[in-house]
């Protein structure tokens, strides 16, 4: 096998397993995990990979939302366009919040983060609430149009659509491992002073990789918004502040797959357990409490070891590990 | 004589009230290999960080290549080829050692790289690079390239710092105690590597243990509470009367 095609493969025979599940699974659950894991994809990468603790991912998650939701409230009709203006509002900022947020470290970050979830939870509750609609929320599913090909406005056009972008996300991610900006990521995660004192441009490179991350969170944002054509400042909440930080430890933190994996557990949880008893996030603690016990290798972390032997996985080069 | 290349001109960095360095006069020439001695707590390592800008000098210059480059930040003297080394070995453990030392090289030929060609320049079309593969075998370290740095010893990662500093292709290499911490071994390893860059580039190692040195330097720096006590051709500067008394003791109960 070609690399290029062995490279494609590591994406797309999971993925491709997703997409035929699609047939046995619930649509809800299966969007469910797609948006999600592309909004814990962007916490990997600032876990993992830049070692930026975030408990405000919410706040990003909204400004991709909100945006979403200003267009196809008040201007647009067309849901593409829609998730564009979402992409165009959570790089934007991410592009500005960045400048001030990236100069912290580990627990000044990942609390700054967790004032801007409220600070953007009460901006769009009451100071905005006059273009916001407060906690009522923008509702706009019946004036989205038709798009063609995958129509976005049913939910069996959008989960393939929702399928797409997770793919694209994780092939970009995939690529920046390969790139010398994804080996600058990671030693900045571990050694600033020394990319510095190498010549490099720490602070540019940092910036661009929040950035990046949160534009992909805002994208997930976007997603939520089309799919349920409503976005209220719930999805800013702080509540919901530690969920990618969880999920991400729970996949299994720095790991390709581990966002996926977590996506799938914690989602399936949430579905399966909730089903059952009434706090499914007690068995979510749980095994949070069990992973961290046992390695902090998380569920995909302990697994890909075990399947490498089994199958005697090879790669073509040495890949970026946490 | 040569050139000078670096100068710094009443160098001063305090810290509180306490002076760690004091008015230090300090030139290098081209090609030249300087040491810098003195007991714990000289000022040694804190003058390297003034000259290579990790703290701003309270007072004083510093002249490099006739600019004045005081208030640089590292990357600017880095790309001027002023490199230096860290105390503790400072290498990138979550990194291959292959990776480690495209992450120099890269820096090397796109200097001051911006993002856009970060971001889209292949790790790989690094690893075959002949200056790497140059450095892995000088060095010693092709057995360990694909191993993650920090399952390395000390000793290696020490060799892997100064490779990637000679990556970098630096006119001053600047090493802050390269050799604290290694087994005798692992200390001519260090010091064969060393020599070999003699005559290629200046060098200012801070060190010590002054026996080291010997047979190494051409000139010595005795710094004492942040000042200069001593300075000329290394057997003459450890005859100097106040080097014996506020140094060579020191030197002694460690030694």
């Amino acid at each position: 096998m070609s690399r290029r095609l062995r490279w494609w493969a590591g994406i797309l025979i999971p993925f491709g397993v997703l997409a035929v599940a699609r047939w046995v699974l619930p649509l809800p659950f299966l969007v469910e995990v797609l948006i999600f894991s592309v909004y814990t994809m962007a916490c990997n990468f600032l876990l993992g990979r830049v070692g930026f603790i975030s408990f405000g991912q919410p706040a990003y998650l909204a400004a991709g939302a909100y945006g979403t939701a200003f267009y196809l409230y008040y201007f647009g009709r067309d849901p593409l366009l829609g998730i564009l203006a979402g992409l165009a509002s959570g790089l934007l900022f991410s592009a500005v919040v960045g400048l001030v947020f990236v100069r912290l470290r580990s627990d000044y970050f990942a609390l700054v983060n967790l004032a801007l979830a409220v600070i953007v939870y009460h901006l769009m509750q009451k100071v905005l609430a006059p273009i916001t609609k407060g906690d009522n929320g923008l509702w706009f599913l019946d004036r989205m149009t038709s798009t063609p090909v995958l129509d976005l406005t049913r939910p069996d056009g959008f989960v393939w659509f929702a399928w797409l972008v997770a793919v694209a996300v994780w092939a970009l991610y995939k690529a920046l491992d390969d790139t010398v900006f994804g080996a600058c990521c990671l030693a900045t995660k571990t050694n600033e002073d020394k990319v510095k004192f190498l010549g490099y441009h720490d602070f540019k490179i940092r910036w661009t990789a929040f950035v990046l991350a949160n534009t992909t969170a805002a994208l997930a944002g976007s997603l939520y918004g089309v799919y349920f054509g409503f976005v209220s400042p719930e999805m800013a909440s702080a509540a919901r502040a530690a969920d990618p930080v969880v999920v991400t430890i729970l996949g299994g933190t720095g790991t390709l797959y581990g966002p996926l994996v977590g996506a799938l557990a914690y989602v399936g949880m949430k579905d399966l357990v909730s089903g059952v008893v009434g706090n499914w996030e007690f068995f979510v603690g749980l095994l949070l409490v069990v992973i961290m016990l046992a390695g902090e290798r998380g569920i995909w972390g302990t697994l890909e070891p075990w399947l490498r032997r089994r199958w005697a996985w090879r790669r073509p080069a040495p890949a970026l590990q946490e | 004589m040569s050139a000078e290349i670096l100068r710094t001109v009443d160098l001063t960095k305090r810290f509180g009230s306490f002076v760690a360095v004091d008015h230090v006069n300090f030139s290098l020439r081209e090609g030249e290999v300087a040491g810098i001695v003195g007991p714990n707590g000289a000022g040694k390592t804190t003058f390297f960080n003034l000259v290579t800008g990790y703290h701003p000098p309270d007072e004083g210059r510093v002249v490099y290549l006739g600019q004045d480059v005081t208030h640089a930040p590292p990357q600017h003297r880095v790309g001027l080829g002023l490199v230096r080394t860290f105390q503790l070995a400072s290498t990138f453990d979550a990194l291959s050692v292959l990776d480690n030392l495209v992450l120099a090289r890269f820096s090397r030929l796109h200097s001051g790289a911006n993002v856009r060609v970060l971001l889209t320049a292949p790790r790989r079309r690094y690893y075959d690079d002949p200056r790497v593969q140059e450095v892995l075998e000088r060095f010693q370290l092709v057995s360990q390239r694909d191993r993650l740095v920090r399952h390395l010893s000390l000793g290696e990662k020490r060799r892997l710092e100064i490779a990637m500093a000679i990556l970098s292709e630096p006119r001053v290499l600047m090493l802050d105690e390269p050799l604290a911490g290694l087994s005798e071994a692992e200390i001519h390893q260090v010091m064969d590597v060393l020599r070999s860059q003699v005559g290629q580039r200046s060098m200012v190692v801070v060190e010590h243990k002054v026996s080291h040195l010997l047979g190494f330097v051409e000139r010595l720096v005795v710094l004492h509470e942040g000042r200069v006590i001593a300075e000329g051709r290394p057997e003459e500067c450890l005859q100097d009367p106040e080097v014996r008394r506020s140094y060579w003791r020191v030197g002694a109960e460690s030694a």
